[in-house]
């Protein structure tokens, strides 16, 4: 009798356990297209198999990111068609890639490209291409729907992210003379997109001080606008501002008009881009083909990637430049080239929190917080109802030292950082947890290239932009900072001297 | 004797035919669709009483007992049919059903009635005397009923009342038979307290029959809501106040039953009269069928495509009788073809073309709706018109909202069409605006389908000009990346009520 009741009582407990956990919403999710480990065997120096075949070919390029596949562009457009290009990871795209669920697609970095003024005339060349410029005039549906982005700041949203309500008059003052000063440096016309055609001598004092100490020069002290400034840096650098060069910071305002509405953007992000590209290009492309050397003898190059020999007259390296001393043979220590690491996540939201508040908007940025907010992937959706979607939260670890943080990346698992989104989104949307069912996250540990005091005028960068010997340095840090105009700028260049050499 | 027996006939004829037109009425006033209504409520009544006729051939005894007790019968039924079909449309949802079941009850008593009154008094005439004397005052009750119930018992009695009172006839005829016939009656006292007991009933029910119908109506009108659902989409409301039904989509009226004609008929024929011989036409929204209701109007057109993207509406509008009767059961043509689909997706990707397009979403309240609004989409949707073809976009109101309109209207044109701005007066919305677009040229057409309550050939060139105080505006256009439109129409709304 006893024993029975004992029973009773374990088993309904057990039930209400049961009962209890399934109320708790269960969110599946893991680490996506991880890559370090690929990418630490090179740090580490790992022996790699003796190649089993060779293959001739006149023009190697290593890296299938934006920079990459920009050459292939070019090459292609041009009439040469005899190179191959090298991917490590399952898929092209690099920064640009993108995933889908049976939602949406969605992209896992770089979402889109800002309306490309008149003098940024080789991604305007690509979206005449791509059917997004049209007789002059961009297509509407690549354009970001309204209403763009909003702001939570002092328990409400605002429309737009550079704050605009709870201003002091010192605050506005302050805006206003670094809209001023902003001027006067786009009038200058040596802050460009991309920035090689009009970089000058005469800004290079700008690179010799930090963003914040160069605010803090002009007298802007309000702390509004130290925020705003700082989550630009973070947005495009992933730098705080006392860590990013008051050049790029200048670079990040003064290099474009107040654009038309924008940005272009897609659901799948500029992973639309590279899907577009690929569909002329995919036949040039070969994944998971890890480059572990490049050697140069007399007559040629040799490219080592898995079991293949590439016997080449010329490489571009389009792949991270911090790469280089790992793989190529006679590349000394980089020093001048820092990256921040970063973290995405794509959440599944089977409904929208009640919490929402307003319309559906592009971007959403929250004021006090470390990370960058989330953007919505149906937005670009043609539909008017949408009830579930896909959000892409964007976590720059721009606070502390990249080192650490990539430490910090690698050390922690899936459920810390899933719980470490939860937590920021909560601020916002308490009842988020009822509306995810997954979450998705992919850490890069070199995500960009991280434009810190000095790093744009360095010597060492900027020697790295001239052809070295029959290898073309191409991926976007070598500007200093990675966005998709300075990528796709640095793979043509590369493309066009190649073949140049050759012709 | 003779005489009395054939007055007996006539009553119970009349009788007979007023429950019939009560149940048609009732059911008219109701469900709306009048000749659905008699149609099919006539063909139940007098299949039923086939049926009671055949069933009186196998009464074989005590045949003025029973006809004393289908009088009987036929005074509680009939009697009370129209309070308790008035009290279960108000209170439960089996209106049709039990209105059915007591047209079929009632029909089948009365079948009864003749065959076995004509075989009571069979010994005492010639057949053929009798065959001719029944049947002549049964035609003779039916007329008296039929001129009596439009002129006097509708008007001044009422539907439950009338019942009531030739609910008390066919008792009254039940009681006077069992003096009639009391040569031929077992229990006749018996038959005579029934009697008494049953008139008693009625004539409560009588005296009361204004505080039946008032709880009744009171359920059915205090509360106008007749019926309210939400959709995966959408806010679902009908109201009902007499005559008047109204739709309510999230709150806003969709259109008034009284008025709707006047917008449907300015939606439709402006445009569709103006091509020379329309074949695919193509509705984008307009769940509710009245648009498709007035392009049925069109022999000559083949097909029309409907897509709305909310399948709870269109299934409303298929089935429920009183929005059918509405609709004039435009959605079980078999031209037309109901895509149940958001309107962006299905335009950007469906390769037809149409000669006539009718653009018929809600108002730009919210940037998913201002989506519809777009040069993106006109231009999307100018893709499927054929080399005759016109669109029509319903475009808010030109006087209340009339940024919103002339933005419309510019939109529109940005798209790269030709435009053609139009406003009509419609009672419960105000001055409401439309816009005819095309490739082409658009000229007013010189004919219209006969019948329509509105839309007059000889005015029509009067719908285009607009007065001083709707006319055109420089607005800018809306596009996805820059909706205008949805701010304007806020701000236009909120001038109004402020």
């Amino acid at each position: 009798m006893t024993v029975s009741r004992r029973r009773f009582i374990q088993s309904a407990s057990a039930a209400l356990i049961g009962l209890s956990v399934k109320s708790e919403r269960p969110i599946a999710g893991s680490f996506v297209n991880e890559s370090f480990e690929q990418g630490h065997l090179l740090r580490d120096r790992a022996s790699f198999r003796p190649p089993q075949q060779a293959v001739k070919i006149p023009v190697v390029i290593v890296g299938g990111g934006i920079a990459g596949l920009s050459a292939a562009w070019r090459f292609e457009n041009k009439g040469f068609r005899d190179f191959v290009l090298l991917e490590m990871n399952e898929e092209a795209g690099g920064n640009s890639r993108w995933g889908e669920n049976e939602i949406t697609p969605y992209p896992w970095a770089a979402h889109y490209v800002p309306v490309p003024g008149p003098n940024t005339v080789y991604v305007r060349q690509l979206f005449e291409e791509l059917g997004v410029l049209k007789n002059g005039q961009w297509e509407e549906r690549y354009l970001c729907f309204a209403p763009q982005e909003r702001l939570f700041l002092y328990g409400r949203w605002q429309e737009g992210i550079e704050p605009a309500i709870g201003l002091s008059q010192k605050d506005r003052d302050q805006f206003r003379r670094l809209e001023e000063q902003i001027h006067t440096f786009r009038a200058t016309g040596t802050f460009t997109v991309p920035m090689e055609p009009g970089l000058s001598e005469s800004t290079a004092h700008l690179d010799q001080i930090s963003f914040a100490d160069w605010l803090r020069e002009q007298h802007m002290d309000s702390r509004i606008l130290h925020w705003y400034m700082n989550y630009c840096c973070r947005d495009d650098y992933g730098a705080t501002t006392d860590r990013t060069s008051a050049w790029a910071g200048i670079q990040y305002f003064a290099s474009r008009e107040p654009e038309e509405k924008g940005p272009l953007t897609w659901p799948e992000g500029n992973g639309w881009i590279v899907r577009r590209l690929l569909e002329k290009l995919g036949s040039f492309v070969r994944t998971r083909q890890m480059v572990h050397r490049i050697s140069e003898t007399k007559q040629r190059l040799s490219v080592l990637a898995g079991d293949t020999e590439y016997q080449t007259e010329r490489v571009i390296f389009a792949a991270p430049t911090f790469l280089a001393p790992y793989l190529i043979d006679g590349i000394g220590p980089l020093r001048d080239f820092e990256y921040s690491p970063w973290l995405t996540a794509n959440l599944t939201l089977d409904h929208l929190p009640e919490s929402y508040g307003g319309d559906p908007t592009w971007d959403s940025v929250f004021m006090e917080s470390p990370t960058l907010g989330y953007v919505d992937a149906t937005h670009q959706s043609l539909r008017t109802h949408v009830d579930r979607t896909v959000w892409t939260f964007y976590w720059a670890l721009a606070d502390g030292s990249p080192a650490q943080n990539r430490q910090l990346l690698l050390r922690r698992d899936w459920n810390f950082w899933k719980e470490a989104i939860l937590h920021d989104l909560e601020r916002v949307h308490h009842d988020i947890r009822s509306c995810v069912s997954r979450i998705d996250i992919m850490r890069m540990g070199h995500a960009m290239a991280r434009p810190e005091v000095g790093a744009i005028f360095s010597p060492e960068r900027r020697s790295l932009t001239k052809p070295h010997g029959r290898i073309l340095f191409a991926n976007s840090d070598l500007s200093g900072f990675s966005i998709f105009e300075e990528a796709q700028y640095r793979g043509i260049i590369a493309a066009d001297r190649v073949m140049r050499a050759l012709s | 004797m003779g005489i009395l027996l054939f007055i007996t006939v006539l009553l119970i004829a009349a009788c007979g035919l007023i429950y019939e037109l009560i149940a048609g009425t009732l059911a008219s006033y109701l469900l709306g669709d009048s000749v659905l209504q008699f149609s099919t409520i006539i063909g139940c009544y007098l299949f039923a009483m086939g049926i009671g006729s055949a069933l009186s051939r196998y009464i074989n005894r005590g045949l003025a007992y029973r006809f004393v007790w289908i009088e009987l019968l036929l005074g509680v039924v009939g009697g009370f049919s129209s309070a308790l079909l008035f009290l279960a449309f108000a209170y439960t949802e089996g209106f049709q059903l039990l209105m059915y079941a007591l047209v079929i009850v009632i029909g089948v008593l009365v079948g009864l009635e003749i065959p076995l009154l004509m075989r009571i008094v069979r010994g005492r005439y010639h057949f053929r005397d009798v065959i001719a004397h029944v049947l002549t005052f049964d035609y003779l009750g039916a007329l008296g009923a039929s001129l009596l119930f439009p002129i006097l018992l509708v008007p001044y009695l009422g539907l439950v009342r009338s019942a009531m009172l030739f609910g008390i006839i066919n008792v009254a005829v039940a009681l006077w038979s069992t003096f009639l016939f009391a040569n031929q009656l077992v229990k006749a006292p018996a038959l005579r307290a029934v009697s008494c007991i049953v008139l008693c009933g009625l004539g409560i029910g009588l005296a009361q029959a204004k505080r039946i119908t008032t709880a009744a109506e009171d359920n059915i009108y205090a509360d106008e809501i007749i019926f309210a659902r939400d959709t995966r989409y959408q806010h679902i409301v009908l109201t009902r106040f007499k005559d008047d039904i109204r739709l309510f989509l999230n709150s806003h009226l969709q259109f008034s039953s009284r008025d709707e004609y006047r917008y449907h008929e300015a939606l439709i024929h402006p445009g569709l009269s103006a091509i020379p011989a329309p074949r695919r036409v193509l509705v984008l929204g307009g769940g509710d069928g009245l648009a498709v209701r007035e392009i049925l109007k069109y022999p000559q057109v083949e097909s029309i495509d409907l897509v709305d993207l909310d399948p709870e509406m269109t299934r409303l509008f298929s089935t429920h009788p009183m929005l059918t009767a509405l609709n004039q059961r435009s959605f079980s043509s078999p031209k037309v073809h109901i895509t149940n689909a958001d309107a962006f997706p299905w335009v950007d990707s469906n390769p037809d073309s149409f000669d006539f397009m009718v653009i018929d979403f809600p108002d730009p309240t919210n940037y998913s709706l201002g989506k519809l609004y777009t040069t993106a989409f006109y231009k999307a949707a100018a893709r499927h018109l054929s080399a005759q073809g016109l669109m029509v976009v319903q475009s808010t109101s030109p006087m209340f909202a009339r940024d919103s309109y002339w933005c419309i209207a510019e939109t529109i044109k940005q798209a790269g069409l030709r435009t053609y701005p139009y406003h009509v007066y419609v009672p419960s919305f105000g001055e409401w605006g439309f816009v005819i677009a095309g490739h082409r040229e658009y000229q007013p057409p010189t004919s219209v389908p006969a019948g329509l309550r509105f839309i007059d050939v000889r005015d029509l060139a009067t719908l285009f000009q607009f007065p001083p105080d709707m006319a055109p505006l420089a607005m800018p256009p809306n596009r996805l990346n820059d909706q205008v439109l949805v701010r304007l129409y806020d701000q236009d709304w909120k001038d109004i009520s402020h």
